[in-house]
């Protein structure tokens, strides 16, 4: 279910009134009204229009009624109705965004999290509203040396694009520190942006603010002109899903991959440093734009069989079926409203399968689920039961004498 | 050109009614053509393929002595046939008619009529000049062999098998299970008449064995295949069975005596649902009613040590014997029927249906055998923990019209999931829920029982299933029951998304190629369609032909169809199959490759270059020779050989450059 070139070609300008001179959104008109797409969407229950219906009101030119609802704010972008629709209609890629944004432009209020998270983003490159020139402040909390290119601009192999939630968030932080230890001990050859960087803007794109990620885009593909690298790592799958599928359309050209694939390549060199036993049966969740996305479904879980003692258990949704911690498509800054809607966060959801498997640990591999996880856990009242781990957080505590 | 005496050229012009004439002008056309070199004669005429228009030349063939006819209409596919029998009629060569296509190629695709004379023009032009050198040519007729071969032994195989020998020919039916039957023989009853499969498969099964006229060998592969219509020869791999089928009496007590006490293996006929010892026959109306040894799990097969139990009750009659070795059978037919069949999709391909995670999903053809009287529970449809149960949710489409899995709706599925619904709902009556995209019920009879199990009260939900999992329960399952699974849809009519807990799930699975009709059709020399299926010759006026000549198609390894239909087209190929065999003689077209013997090499480059086979090398006089009766007339060969020492009738090289010079001339 990856999005090929050709979908990223024609998604590129594409309005809702040009939507069927590509092929791709000529697809739409081969749907067959399965429901598929509803009876996959974790929300769908709650949408007035699920994405069968829009694309019945569409075809019936009644496309105006949907905009009035408040249908796809409750859509978190997790490719489940694109990857089981039978006739392959790029649900999430093509026709969702769009009408997506026009239900924003209609709406009297912006949810107030959100909007302070969209203002944050446009004033200071990051939702949290924290200044740019604490973006790299946690490289002085490692005995790692990290390069800033601003600071030492000779070319690089990898760009390591470290995203808001790592450079920010506290237990992001641990993450970006889990990372560069390990890109270390590798021996990578790496480096960061720093306070240059800003976030990559594919929540921007999907959670009805194009405007904004337009901005993000041209201001980061201005920044990596200034240097020469070879590719891009990124923690965040969100920000993999930017550079893979949106920056294209911007001319944009360097290879990108996340870091779970990354570390995967090096597992041969990794392993051997894994010496201390971890005593853990760990669940795993596929993040949505990792697995269902870009099928990055054994790379995390080869990463997690390499630990020694760790034993993998799957939960009752896994890899292609998994179901979204909640936080995609500006569901990270709506849980309030869901809550005033009396909506069940997805995160809530997933843990009771969580807790279902048995397992001590869940691992994760998007920033966005650890503070999401681990907000579900305190609010069940399972902090006993289990801890939220990123992969890169269970590696670096199996390294050992490392 | 020699001997040709003078050339003399009739040209003439089709209207088509308005088809040609509507934008071409004709009369200018025909006005043209009469100052071309050789041509006598020029007209239009309004249908030439009419009986007028083809006496109009036979006439004028006689009246104005022409010895070459150029016709200026449709394709040559429609009517190349129609007008070198005019010509042979008239008493010339038929060889001597070159077409010019300005229908398909010319009015149908044009609009500028200004453009499109000038065009038939040219074509007209280059006709006239290429007929002036065509030589005359000889229809050779090859004989055709008797016998027929079917391969597959279901339905379609059996059906047309029967036929054949009951029009007197010698049929060689050759299926690789142990006994013939195929899928039809694991199915209960049939939609729409609810007749018992069984009842009305078994004595068709048992007519076949009977049969004077046919050679029934199952337990077989056909391994190569050889020639060319009317005079193929086809090897056949008889696997070792290990009972010797003419000493084999039936009683069966190998079976019972055999070391294992109780089944071990998995039941293939069962489809796993229960168990077999290392020798076994299928079911018990098998045929021929002989046990087949499983080498891999037999004992004194495997392991060389076992007590021998099965062949010391079978005793004087001698009828198991470990050294029996795969026979090899060399036989030659005139024909050939290829009856071989579907498999079903494997529904583990669709993870979130949770088949092979649920004991409690199964599949459509599993179910067949549960609620058969004679399947592995006796007909008693019950889970695995032994309870019947009391919700049940039946899945169509299931790898189907899906561009993940199969494109094509497998047509029967609507039909058997509806059959399902009212045989689970008569022996359990438990409630079932159907899930269907669209229902499917064309065909005599379908939509009345459509009609008819609807109102048995089986729920039927318009949305396709889109995840299924374990129901989440509060307290802890300890004895031993299988949990429900839930099944989620959208419900497209009310527009809710409902979640229902059923006991048991049955997979509707759709019908796709075997998974070695790739290799069948390499060895027969025949075309797949987009989905691999067996490719017809024509979709509706040739449905049991191929492209291969002499080789017929029946059933669903030809597309996914129903009993009914699968039979109609099993008659059909024999009928085809017959009509080729009773003619006695195939009449070969004489645009056909040749070699100049003196010239080649014998470098051997075209031989692998023949899409059909065509070309051996004759070790002896170390030269390329070429079987009129497998040439198509591709022109392959003639193009590629370094020497120019294959040349093809009624594409000589002259014959071309003259074509060629005609259509540049207007330069």
């Amino acid at each position: 279910m990856l999005a090929g070139e050709e979908v990223i070609e024609q998604m590129w300008g594409v309005s809702l009134d040009r939507l069927y001179e590509s092929a791709e959104g000529q697809r739409i008109l081969s749907c067959i009204q399965c429901g598929t797409c509803a009876g996959a969407c974790p929300y769908g229950e709650h949408m007035l229009y699920p994405p069968r219906r829009i694309i019945t009101m569409l075809k019936a030119g009644l496309i105006e009624e949907v905009f009035d609802s408040d249908s796809l704010f409750k859509c978190v972008n997790c490719y489940t109705c694109m990857t089981k629709c039978p006739r392959e209609i790029k649900l999430t890629e093509i026709l969702l965004p769009l009408v997506k944004e026009q239900s924003a432009v209609r709406l009297e209020e912006m949810p107030a999290e959100l909007q302070k998270a969209i203002e944050n983003t446009y004033r200071y490159g990051n939702s949290y509203g924290e200044s740019a020139r604490k973006r790299a402040a946690w490289i002085d909390t490692i005995d790692v040396p990290i390069r800033i290119l601003a600071k030492d601009p000779t070319p690089v192999d990898i760009l390591w694009f470290v995203e808001c939630d790592l450079s920010y968030h506290p237990r992001g932080q641990d993450a970006a520190r889990a990372t560069a230890l390990l890109f270390h001990l590798l021996d990578l050859d790496f480096a960061i942006l720093g306070p240059e960087e800003r976030c990559a803007g594919d929540c921007g794109r999907l959670s009805w603010e194009p405007g904004l990620a337009e901005a993000l885009v041209d201001y980061n593909l201005s920044i990596f002109e200034k240097y020469r690298f070879n590719r891009i790592v990124t923690n965040d799958p969100h920000a993999l899903d930017a550079f893979k599928y949106r920056y294209p359309m911007f001319e944009f050209k360097y290879k990108t991959t996340a870091t779970v694939p990354e570390l995967h390549r090096h597992l041969d060199r990794l392993a051997p440093m894994l010496s201390r036993k971890l005593d853990y049966l760990v669940t795993y969740h596929d993040s949505c734009c990792l697995g269902r996305h870009n099928g990055f479904y054994d790379e995390p879980r080869a990463l997690l069989e390499a630990i020694p003692g760790v034993r993998l258990v799957e939960m009752e949704h896994t890899r292609e079926n998994s179901i979204c911690c909640g936080g995609g498509g500006g569901g990270m800054w709506l849980d309030t409203w869901y809550k005033q809607q009396d909506i069940e966060r997805l995160s809530d959801r997933r843990l009771r399968e969580v807790i279902a498997t048995g397992a001590d640990v869940l691992a994760v591999a998007c920033p966005y689920e650890v503070s999401r996880f681990e907000d579900a856990v305190k609010l069940a009242g399972y902090e006993d039961r289990i801890i939220v781990r990123d992969i890169t957080e269970l590696l670096v505590e199996a390294l050992g004498g490392h | 050109m020699k001997g040709n005496g003078e050339i003399r050229i009739g040209f003439y012009i089709c209207h088509c009614g308005s088809n040609i004439a509507g934008v071409i002008d004709v009369e200018r056309v025909a006005e043209y053509a009469g100052t071309l070199p050789g041509v006598v004669v020029s007209r239009d005429y309004k249908y030439m393929c009419s009986d007028p228009g083809q006496d109009l030349l036979r006439q004028d063939i006689a009246e104005h002595r022409l010895n070459r006819i150029v016709v200026a209409s449709c394709s040559p596919l429609l009517h190349e046939q129609t007008f070198r029998r005019a010509a042979e009629a008239g008493g010339i060569n038929p060889y001597f008619v070159q077409m010019v296509n300005i229908r398909e190629h010319g009015t149908w695709v044009h609009d500028d009529a200004e453009y499109m004379t000038g065009k038939a023009m040219d074509l007209a032009r280059a006709a006239a000049l290429r007929v002036y050198a065509h030589q005359p040519l000889e229809r050779k007729q090859v004989p055709i062999k008797p016998d027929v071969l079917v391969v597959g032994g279901g339905i379609a195989g059996i059906h047309a098998a029967l036929t054949m020998a009951d029009a007197g020919k010698h049929v060689y039916l050759v299926e690789r299970e142990p006994t013939i039957g195929g899928h039809m023989a694991q199915f209960d009853k049939t939609f729409p008449t609810l007749d018992c499969a069984a009842c009305i498969l078994t004595p068709k099964m048992t007519a076949v064995r009977a049969h004077p006229n046919i050679t029934l060998w199952t337990w077989s592969e056909v391994e190569k295949v050889d020639g060319f219509i009317g005079n193929y020869t086809v090897t056949v791999k008889r696997k070792a069975r290990y009972v010797d089928e003419d000493l084999c009496v039936g009683c069966m007590e190998c079976i019972e005596a055999c070391v294992y006490k109780r089944g071990k293996f998995d039941d293939e006929f069962n489809v796993g649902l229960s168990k077999r010892k290392p020798v076994y026959i299928p079911f018990p109306q098998a045929v021929p009613p002989v046990p087949v040894i499983d080498a891999g799990n037999c004992l004194h097969l495997s392991k060389g040590k076992c007590k021998d139990t099965c062949v010391e009750i079978c005793g004087d009659r001698k009828a198991i014997n470990f050294e029996i070795e795969p026979e090899y059978q060399e036989i030659e037919v005139g024909a050939v029927v290829l009856a071989t069949g579907f498999q079903p999709f494997d529904a583990t391909r669709i993870p979130y249906y949770g088949y092979g995670k649920y004991p409690n999903v199964y599949t459509a053809l599993e179910l067949e055998r549960l609620v058969n009287a004679s399947g592995p529970t006796g007909g008693t449809v019950r889970l695995p923990d032994g309870r019947t149960p009391e919700r049940v949710a039946i899945v169509h489409c299931v790898g189907s019209r899906d561009e993940h899995y199969n494109r094509w709706c497998s047509r029967v599925c609507c039909m058997y999931s509806l059959k399902l619904a009212h045989l689970v709902k008569e022996k359990t009556g438990a409630e079932v829920f159907n899930f269907y995209i669209d229902m499917r019920a064309p065909g005599k009879s379908m939509e009345e029982f459509y009609n008819r199990v609807s109102t048995e009260g089986v729920h039927l939900v318009r949305g396709r299933v889109a995840d299924v999992y374990a129901e989440q329960t509060d307290e802890k399952k300890t004895n031993g029951q299988i949990g429900r699974v839930v099944i989620q849809a959208e419900d497209t009519l009310i527009g809710r998304i409902r979640k229902i807990p059923v006991d048991m799930l049955i997979l509707s699975t759709g019908l796709q190629p075997q998974h070695d009709s790739e290799d069948i059709r390499r060895m027969f020399n025949i075309s797949c369609s987009a989905g691999g299926f067996f490719l017809e010759r024509h979709p509706k006026l040739a449905p049991v032909n191929t492209f291969t000549d002499g080789i017929f198609l029946a059933g669903t390894c030809q597309g996914p169809k129903d009993i009914p239909d699968t039979v109609a087209q099993a008659g059909a190929a024999a009928s085809e199959a017959l009509a080729l065999i009773d003619r006695g003689v195939f009449e070969l077209e004489p645009n056909t490759a040749y070699v100049l013997e003196e010239e080649c090499s014998g470098c051997k480059s075209c031989i692998p270059l023949c899409p059909y086979t065509a070309i051996a090398f004759e070790e002896e006089k170390k030269k390329a020779e070429i079987n009129e009766a497998l040439c198509k007339g591709c022109g392959t060969c003639v193009a590629s050989c370094p020497s120019g020492s294959i040349r093809q009738h009624l594409f000589e090289d002259e014959e071309i450059y003259r074509e060629i010079h005609g259509l540049l001339a207007y330069a």
